[in-house]
């Protein structure tokens, strides 16, 4: 039996614990916000928290999640610094269709919290694995910026 | 009149020597039979496998003798040598194209003597380490390929140039490069040293990819796993230096490496040697993989020609975390640190400890420390791929979407992050690895 928390909420799976997280979380769990893109880790819209590193759900195998605490788009708002990222992507309208925006959010809550305020340098580093295919970085990457100022305010 | 006289004492002489040289070779003794339990399978061999299986697993015939997506066994996989093209033949039990119709002895002779069905066989098949190999232990293996479903098959022709095409040739190889002696267990070591040599030599035959050839083509036997390089992939020293080889490895990472194709804090198995690691050492016991540590640890340092040293600190690595990179020491052209971020990152991250799966860890790793990237140009071109446990643990191949500079590139940027190497890859170079051998 595989155990975790998933948004703080206990969780257990005893099914093939190669599946992938991404399987577990939209069809088990039902937590659709986590979009499957690629499925090869190569375009980061599964992009999920594992102990609050971004992982790419798509090719991580549920058991290795076991004893750790998995946090997805749902729970974004929940965090300080989640909240300023989604507030910063609704002031910007940052998403044009939407679909790789829960992963790009979830990269760039990953990498405020390891840098509040990150040069675009950084941004690159960081958010150069989150493919859109509107090309929104330049509002992604406004956003970004836009929020560290509001961190940098608030602290 | 003199002249003659001495030429004749010159000819005279050769022909003594070359004569002695013959009967030394011909009566040289080929030692006992191999006897338990340094020969046949592993002490702890799981109840669901038979002793032949095991053995044709611990021997990795299937590597060689199956060809990509064909049938296990059956044979077909091409070997492109500098003078032409060699197939690996099919081993199951069809009367026509396998085994079906030869006997015990017939089968001995080719595994033991290089000796096939039409005549010498090439040193490709491996019968140099094989030839170590118990008569119990070669007639298992047999009688596990004849349980195995018979497929027809026919083998394709090799295309070798002459003279290379002429097999009666590889009878002079042998007299001067093939040493027939079965494997003798040393007394003063332990049972488990002696199934670690008669794992890696007879049935493993590491030495054959491992160990630096000479001008004929045949192993180096003061050079014995000293590393080289193997169509177009780096088989890495794995003497007991600790420098070059594998002495600073500990238990744990040789342990991992070998059972799974990873070890944790160094490399990972990739290419031909995922192939081992996948079809061979997987399936070993516990006791046999120790037994394989214990004897690797023995063997000789030797610091070989054009090896690698690794730095599992680089100073880089060090500095970055998962999700941001160090203050790498500032390049002319960013253009390798933009690939890895784009397409690299997502998986090896900046400190290089692998985001989903260990396997894409880069720390420590001898392909990133290798300012060659002989293994590093084709793990980017082609991918590698390997199955543990039925997992299958994938890298896709970069050479359909990067061109030659793309690939030196980020090539001579891994080595900079995370080997601390200063690469030398060009784009020439690539090219040339683009249009080589797979593996």
């Amino acid at each position: 039996m595989i155990t975790f928390t998933v948004n703080g909420s206990s969780h257990a799976f005893d099914g093939d614990p190669n599946m992938p997280l991404l399987w577990y979380l939209r069809d088990e769990a039902d937590l659709t916000g986590t979009k499957f893109g690629c499925g090869i880790a190569m375009c980061g819209a599964c992009t999920v928290h594992i102990d609050g590193r971004p992982v790419r759900s798509c090719l991580t195998p549920v058991a290795s999640v076991d004893g750790r605490s998995v946090e997805t788009i749902e729970t974004a708002e929940n965090h300080p610094i989640g909240k300023l990222v989604q507030q910063a992507w609704v002031e910007g309208q940052v998403p044009q269709c939407g679909y790789c925006q829960s992963g790009q959010i979830m990269s760039a809550v990953a990498l405020l919290k390891t840098k509040p305020s990150p040069t675009d340098d950084d941004i690159d580093a960081a958010m150069s694995g989150n493919i859109c295919r509107c090309a929104t970085y330049p509002r992604i990457r406004a956003a970004i910026h836009s929020a560290a100022e509001k961190l940098a305010y608030e602290a | 009149m003199k002249f003659r006289k001495l030429a004749g004492g010159a000819v005279a002489i050769v022909v003594i020597v070359a004569v002695a040289f013959v009967a030394y070779r011909l009566l040289k003794p080929e030692g006992p039979e191999p006897t338990p339990p340094i020969a046949g399978a592993a002490q702890d061999l799981p109840d669901d496998m038979s002793r032949g299986e095991y053995l044709t697993k611990a021997a990795d015939c299937a590597a060689c003798h199956t060809e990509k997506g064909g049938t296990p066994f059956a044979g077909g996989r091409p070997f492109q040598l500098p003078f032409g093209t060699i197939y690996a033949t099919n081993l199951t039990p069809d009367e026509e194209t396998g085994i079906g119709k030869w006997s015990d002895e017939a089968f001995v002779a080719a595994v033991r003597e290089g000796v096939g069905s039409e005549g010498h066989l090439y040193p490709a098949m491996p019968y140099t380490s094989y030839t170590g190999m118990s008569r119990d232990d070669i007639l298992a293996i047999k009688a596990y390929l004849e349980s195995l479903p018979p497929v027809n098959q026919p083998t394709p022709e090799n295309s070798l140039s002459f003279p290379f095409n002429q097999r009666w040739g590889m009878a002079f190889w042998n007299l001067a490069f093939f040493d027939e002696t079965r494997f003798t267990p040393d007394s003063d070591q332990s049972d488990a040293w002696n199934r670690g040599a008669y794992l890696a030599g007879p049935l493993g035959h590491c030495g054959e990819c491992h160990t630096p050839r000479n001008i004929g083509f045949a192993m180096q036997s003061h050079d014995y796993l000293a590393g080289t390089e193997v169509q177009g992939w780096k088989a890495y020293n794995t003497t007991s230096d600790s420098l070059y080889g594998i002495g600073s490895w500990s238990d744990d990472q040789l342990r991992g490496y070998l059972s799974r194709g990873h070890a944790p804090g160094r490399s990972s198995a990739s290419g031909p040697m995922a192939e081992v690691v996948e079809y061979s050492l997987q399936h070993l016991t516990d006791g046999d993989i120790d037994a394989l540590i214990a004897y690797l640890r023995s063997v000789e340092p030797e610091q070989g020609d054009r090896n690698v040293t690794v730095n599992v600190t680089p100073a880089a690595v060090e500095a970055s975390n998962a999700v941001l990179p160090g203050d790498d020491a500032p390049v002319e052209d960013p253009h390798g640190r933009r690939l890895f971020e784009g397409d690299c990152a997502g998986c090896h991250q900046w400190n290089g400890i692998g985001r989903q799966t260990e396997y894409a860890s880069l720390g420590g790793s001898s392909s990133v420390n290798d300012p060659t990237g002989t293994a590093l140009i084709q793990v980017l071109l082609r991918g590698t791929s390997i199955e543990i446990d039925g997992v299958t643990q994938r890298m896709p191949g970069f050479g359909g979407v990067y061109s030659d500079t793309d690939i030196a590139a980020v090539a001579n940027y891994v080595l900079a992050h995370f080997g601390d190497k200063e690469g030398t890859v060009t784009a020439d170079e690539v090219a040339e690895r683009r249009a080589g051998p797979a593996h």
